[in-house]
């Protein structure tokens, strides 16, 4: 059970791939939801499982959602998928090999390697050791978003409100 | 652009750059950084030809890879060393790709590809913006984190920021790339001073805005963007064509203009380091530099080209442009050498 974190980032990892290799959008949509559900199981895996279901409903459940759409109606008649061009594929395939490489290079010897251990979860937990204190990290961390971290939450609000307007001006019409 | 955007977006320019100048916190530092990345597109897209999107498009990748690997490296302290503190990334892998993205985000070697690219792609003033503004974030925070961070890739792209700057400007006729490649150039000037005297970095960082600026302003005075308009400014405003020369001069490091001080003083700190290669090297590469500023000022200042006769004489219309700070900003730029002694107030 322990390796089923490492098994999700390899594949978190292999759907970056998917969608990097630039097939159509409907496509590296379907890519982008397998690798958020993926980092969502990671999440959840470390501990921070109030965490990994927020990222599963407002990442997938509502960004992936509207992004979805607008690829529905800017959809092409021959949409790209990654055997259709021998480029999409090719780079799939190397994305894809420099993947086994390094999990084969991990396997290989006893690195001292960034953050990676196999004894357990507590190398991938970084909020500390155990998760049966009085207080649940990633629920007061959610919290105090809310009370110490009230202006990290303004500036983000006012990113979001900002972007609004930033996007809207990308996407005038340029003559 | 609506006023009311403009103000807004303009408004959260400034606010990014000063978050990250004023946190000690990694995250917040890095949230004033994507701040300032995302409120610059806009920006840079003002204008509605193709180009402007897709110099806004190459600067949009570099900074968005750049922020991504910056915070991968305070990832990597946090997962070490357990903390945020800027000043404090004791792991070099973590402060070798802190370093790596700052460098990117500033447009020093070997991460300089797009300045030129993206300032030729847009107008006089967000490429102002671009050149003077967006330095500041990162600089401040490379200010901090110098002290951990391997020295050797330091000189290393201060040195090749240097030689790109000279060499690749040298081929340059549009003006907005010189001042691009002079922008890389003074990055690694900037860069090798960093952990030898950091003051004179934020000295250098002064001046060059100063310069920077009031080169900028000259140029959308009189509307030029190439060296071939640039012939025929002594028609337009003779002054203007003259200060031109003094502070394109001073920008190459001739004494007695204010471009002198921070290379004097740079230079004077590395050879009281036992450092006398690096300074050389660096001295001599600021010749190439000094070259095509010189062949500037010989089109624009020194020679007046081949024209006919009613061309020596235009009506002098009223300038509906602002020159607010212009004046100003020329003196400083052209006249600080002798304030030197008040560098004691940036330490």
């Amino acid at each position: 059970m322990m390796y089923v974190v490492f098994i999700m980032s390899v594949l978190y990892v292999v759907g970056f791939i998917g969608f990097s290799s630039k097939p159509s959008p409907v496509y590296g949509g379907m890519s982008l939801v397998v690798s958020g559900g993926l980092g969502c199981g990671i999440v959840t895996s470390s501990g921070g499982s109030f965490l990994g279901l927020v990222v599963f409903l407002v990442y997938l459940g509502g960004m992936m959602v509207v992004f979805g759409y607008t690829i529905a109606m800017a959809t092409e008649e021959y949409p790209e998928t990654w055997g259709s061009n021998v480029v999409v594929l090719s780079a799939f395939l190397v994305g894809l090999l420099m993947e086994v490489f390094m999990v084969m290079w991990l396997f290989s010897g006893e690195h001292e390697l960034v953050g990676f251990y196999f004894s357990g979860l507590e190398g991938l937990m970084v909020l500390g050791e155990g998760g049966f204190e009085y207080v649940r990290e990633d629920y007061s961390g959610g919290a105090s978003l809310y009370s110490y971290g009230f202006w990290f939450l303004a500036m983000a609000g006012w990113m979001l409100f900002v972007s609004i307007f930033i996007a809207i001006e990308v996407t005038r019409k340029r003559y | 652009m609506n006023p009311l955007a403009l103000s807004l977006i303009l408004t959260t320019l400034l606010a990014g750059t000063l978050i990250t100048m004023m946190s000690s916190h990694w995250l917040t530092a890095w949230m004033g950084l994507e701040m300032n990345m995302l409120t610059m597109i806009p920006i840079l897209m003002k204008t509605t030809n193709p180009r402007s999107t897709e110099a806004a498009t190459k600067y949009f990748m570099t900074q968005a890879m750049a922020s991504m690997m910056l915070m991968m490296a305070l990832t990597i302290n946090l997962m070490y060393s357990g903390q945020w503190s800027i000043t404090k990334m004791t792991n070099p892998v973590a402060s070798n790709m802190a370093l790596m993205a700052l460098m990117t985000k500033l447009g020093s070697a070997p991460f300089h590809f797009w300045v030129p690219e993206v300032t030729q792609g847009v107008e006089l003033t967000p490429g102002m913006i671009l050149l003077t503004w967006q330095k500041l974030a990162p600089l401040s925070l490379l200010y901090q984190m110098a002290t951990y961070t391997n020295t050797n890739l330091i000189y290393l792209s201060g040195l090749l920021s240097i030689l790109i700057g000279g060499w690749g400007g040298l081929n340059q006729t549009q003006l907005r790339k010189i001042l691009a490649y002079s922008s890389i150039s003074h990055m690694g000037w900037m860069l090798i001073i960093l952990p030898f005297n950091p003051t004179l970095t934020l000295l250098n960082l002064t001046i060059y805005i100063m310069l920077t600026l009031s080169i900028f302003m000259i140029l959308t005075n009189t509307f030029t963007t190439s060296m071939s308009s640039l012939t025929l400014m002594w028609n337009k405003t003779p002054a203007m064509t003259i200060m031109l020369m003094t502070t394109l001069l001073s920008l190459g490091g001739l004494p007695p203009l204010s471009g002198f001080m921070p290379k004097w003083l740079m230079i004077h700190e590395l050879t009281k380091n036992n450092s006398i290669i690096m300074p050389l090297t660096m001295a001599i590469m600021a010749l190439l530099n000094m070259y095509f500023y010189m062949r500037l000022i010989y089109y624009s200042s020194l020679t007046i080209l081949p024209s006919t006769n009613n061309m020596k004489m235009t009506w002098r219309f009223t300038n509906t442009k602002h020159t607010m700070t212009l004046p100003t900003l020329i003196t400083l730029s052209n006249m600080l050498l002798p304030l030197t002694p008040m560098i004691s107030m940036l330490e």
